[in-house]
């Protein structure tokens, strides 16, 4: 049943927690705590990889691992940030810079971090990561060898880097090409770099653990990841369809970045598939997450882990609802490959080699934001910047432009999302106030 | 005084210095016979090739001066100053004039954003006078196969370069610039020889004339003239003071090390690309001939920016030995960070030779801008010279 435009037909509670959310919670601790018990017990090589290196390798060959930035999440959320930086300052080094990226780097400086405090309290996050064997990066950016060098001698872990090259070719729609035309997406010179990466990376880990890898294995994991990015499919398109919309990016960033790390795995299916199914029911009840929903929001840039609650600020004042995050929407549009079984070396490197181009390379982001915004009925776009970050720095003006071309306002501004001391609440809700009264609603207004 | 009279006094020094000081001025007399100007961003766009194509390469500099009225508009304030304002003369129609294409090479996380941001640029403002840009995506990582891939990635530019000049570039026309461009490193290395030896001839500011003029000048008038002023130095008098070396941003102009030498310090090398790093390694002519210009950028001494810590620890360490420098200036502007990364592990190493260093961090651009410098400078200088002599 299609919810367009669907009115709410009651008047329900605010949505702010889904079971999904929860349940990925919940099982990303055991998981974790499993995980970690399974490397220290059994000596285990363990690896910290970052975002954009192709997991699914490692989840093929039964490699434990953590992603640094599901990691830097985890420590935000154990308040070690302030702790982190002052590591960061007593060793010598800039504690303002890359802090989302250099959060386990501060930790392996941390002498404390698996020791326990004087209440029988682990004072590193969850106890502190298991020391890592294995560090990977991509050079995605230039202090991508400089975090992850210092990491691998702290741990005195072997160190494993892959390249990133940029693309040519270009086209627009990128969202329509990836699940089954990446060959029209990417220049082929591109994939085969990476295919060939991929074969060196696989005979690293093989010296390295002595695992075996086989082919098979990585073609079910990346089966199992186009099983779950398609619920996070449907789960986009259902919300966008919605009016009002049942649950906000509270709900949403969390249960999908958290069961995004655990992706080529039956649970991660099993979670995705149990999010759509609570949010479809929601949908079908004609739930509302805001009672009297007036503006949808579309929220741009890294979460704000450290104040969730800010997205629900606005919500009672002025039935604003923070409904779009790059979150749920990257599991829609950018990870699905089709036709794995055709060469599923080449579908993983392509799907690992745009991943951080659709995000932060114009006009791949920007066109994108345009398009999304559009399904979901967006009001008005809050875009934080990070403001220390080149990495994270991904042309702005376009977006911007583009978006306001198409008559959404945008309220674009510069913060750290895991630095509190750079954080002032007050003063970006009464920025994001003022942009609501100001541009969104009169927008709005005009647009009805 | 940083450039001494004996300098001033030469022919050939002088000669350099007009074409440092006004350096759009080759470029604008080479556009004016009818030929074809590349104006390159980012230290790893190969000049071999694009003589080899008939073209004049010249370097994108900043100007202190320019408001930056596009930059601004186009650029987040993440972007390292020097760069922004480098960025401002390549989108209001200085190049346009200046030169026939812009090329930039993935040197730095900051430039590649500037070539996408050019790129989009172009698409959705196409009445901005921006010149046709290429891009070089180099790999740095040290690999055979990414050794492959940059002769590949060469041989794209190769192609673009036929295409803007059309006319087929032959292996041996490579060749034969190549060979230009290892004469001029070769000139050089024997000019930075005189700040490297147990007498110092060449002060720093001196020797950033001599190099720097050379990203705005035929190679082979370059070439002469560094010959020339090399055989003359010769016979300058020696500089004495403590031996520094300087690291960090780039440094387009004299201000910082006539700031540093003004207290009585001698800068005996750097490793910027205004500076000794620009003419370190050679094609190896017994190469074929993509492969020789390819392996050339891929080789040479571990910059910055595309370097492990680990790596940059080393270089330091070898570039310091090998001038005999005492001191070590670390300098980098704001949002220009990355080598920050390196810098708690260099001061480490160096202090266990007995190496003293001073830091200046997250630096305003230009150099004027910060308060305090030059009084800092003194400072260190006191203490390298209570050490020193």
């Amino acid at each position: 049943m299609s919810q367009q435009k669907k009115e709410p037909v009651s008047k329900s509670v605010v949505v702010k927690k889904l079971n999904a959310t929860r349940a990925a919670s919940i099982y990303q601790k055991k998981w974790f705590f499993e995980m970690k018990a399974r490397v220290e017990n059994e000596g285990l090589d363990f690896a910290i990889l970052n975002a954009d290196v192709p997991m699914e390798i490692f989840r093929a060959m039964d490699i434990p691992f953590v992603v640094n930035q599901w990691w830097a999440a985890i420590c935000g959320a154990k308040r070690m940030t302030r702790k982190y930086f002052d590591l960061m300052q007593q060793n010598g080094y800039r504690p303002d810079l890359n802090s989302y990226d250099a959060q386990a780097l501060a930790e392996s400086f941390d002498p404390d971090d698996h020791k326990l405090d004087e209440e029988g309290h682990p004072m590193g996050p969850w106890g502190g990561l298991p020391k890592p064997t294995i560090c990977i990066t991509r050079l995605t950016g230039d202090v991508q060898n400089k975090i992850y060098g210092l990491l691998a001698e702290n741990y005195q872990a072997d160190l494993y880097v892959m390249e990133n090259t940029v693309a040519r070719t270009t086209p627009l729609n990128w969202y329509e090409l990836t699940a089954d035309r990446w060959e029209e997406l990417y220049d082929s010179d591109r994939l085969d770099l990476a295919v060939e990466e991929l074969k060196e990376l696989i005979r690293f880990l093989e010296q390295k653990t002595g695992r075996s890898f086989e082919m098979k294995k990585l073609e079910r994991v990346m089966h199992l990841i186009n099983e779950q990015e398609s619920y996070y499919k449907k789960t986009r398109d259902l919300i966008a369809e919605c009016h009002p919309v049942p649950v906000t990016v509270v709900d949403t960033i969390n249960a999908v970045m958290q069961a995004q790390w655990q992706r080529g795995t039956e649970w991660g299916v099993q979670h995705a598939k149990g999010l759509y199914e609570e949010i479809k029911t929601l949908a079908d009840k004609g739930e509302a997450a805001v009672p009297g929903e007036k503006l949808r929001m579309m929220w741009l840039g890294r979460g704000m882990w450290q104040d969730f609650a800010f997205y629900q600020r606005f919500e009672e004042k002025y039935g604003a609802v923070f409904m779009w995050s790059m979150y749920l929407a990257m599991g829609a549009d950018a990870y699905i490959r089709n036709h794995v079984e055709q060469d599923p070396l080449r579908a993983l490197a392509a799907r690992y080699i745009g991943m951080e181009d659709f995000i932060h390379m114009p006009p791949w982001n920007s066109s994108w934001f345009v398009q999304q915004a559009l399904q979901n009925d967006i009001d008005g776009v809050v875009y934080m910047i990070p403001d220390n970050d080149i990495q994270a720095v991904e042309g702005s003006y376009f977006i911007k432009k583009n978006l306001e071309a198409a008559g959404i306002p945008v309220l674009a501004f510069h913060a750290d999302p895991v630095n509190p001391k750079k954080w002032n609440a007050e003063t970006m809700t009464g920025m994001v106030e003022e942009f609501i009264e100001k541009r969104v609603i009169p927008a709005q207004k005009a647009k009805n | 005084m940083s450039i001494r009279d004996c300098a001033l006094q030469s022919r050939a020094f002088s000669a350099l210095k007009q074409v440092y000081d006004s350096r759009d001025a080759v470029a604008a007399a080479w556009k004016a016979q009818g030929k074809k100007v590349v104006a390159k961003l980012g230290c790893d766009v190969p000049d071999e090739l694009v003589i080899a194509a008939g073209m004049l390469p010249i370097q994108i500099y900043a100007d202190p001066k320019k408001t930056l009225q596009y930059t601004n508009q186009y650029l987040e304030h993440a972007f390292d100053p020097q760069v922004r304002a480098q960025f401002e003369r390549m989108v209001d129609g200085t190049y346009q004039n200046l030169a026939d294409y812009i090329v930039i090479s993935n040197s730095t996380d900051i430039v590649i954003r500037v070539f996408l941001y050019l790129r989009e640029l172009k698409r959705v403002e196409p009445q901005m006078p921006i010149p046709p840009v290429a891009f070089i995506d180099w790999l740095f990582t040290r690999h055979q196969l990414h050794q492959n891939r940059n002769q590949f990635v060469l041989n794209l530019f190769k192609q673009q370069l036929e295409a803007w000049s059309d006319h087929v570039i032959t292996d041996e026309e490579i060749r034969q610039a190549s060979i230009l461009c290892n004469e001029n490193r070769q000139a050089l290395r024997q000019m930075a020889a005189l700040r490297h030896g147990s007498e110092v001839r060449i002060s720093g500011s001196e020797a950033l004339v001599i190099i720097g003029a050379g990203l705005f000048m035929e190679k082979t008038k370059h070439t002469a003239l560094v010959r020339q002023v090399t055989q003359e130095a010769q016979n300058w008098p020696v500089l004495t003071g403590p031996r520094v070396f300087y690291t960090g941003a780039n440094q387009e102009d004299l201000t910082l090390y006539e700031m540093i030498e003004k207290n009585g310090l001698v800068i005996v090398g750097e490793d910027t690309d205004w500076g000794e790093r620009s003419f370190d390694h050679d094609c190896n002519l017994e190469d074929p001939a993509i492969r020789a210009v390819a392996d050339r950028y891929h080789f040479r001494e571990f910059s910055a920016k595309k370097s492990l810590v680990s790596q940059r620890v080393e270089a330091l360490d070898r570039e310091v030995g090998a001038c005999g420098a005492k001191g070590v200036i670390f300098y980098t502007n704001q949002y220009d960070e990355v080598a920050t990364w390196d810098m708690p592990k260099q001061r480490k190493s160096l202090e266990a030779k007995g190496i003293r260093h001073i830091t200046f961090g997250k630096m305003n651009w230009p150099v004027e801008k910060n308060r305090g410098l030059e009084q800092q400078l003194a400072v260190f200088a006191a203490e390298m010279k209570g050490a020193v002599l």
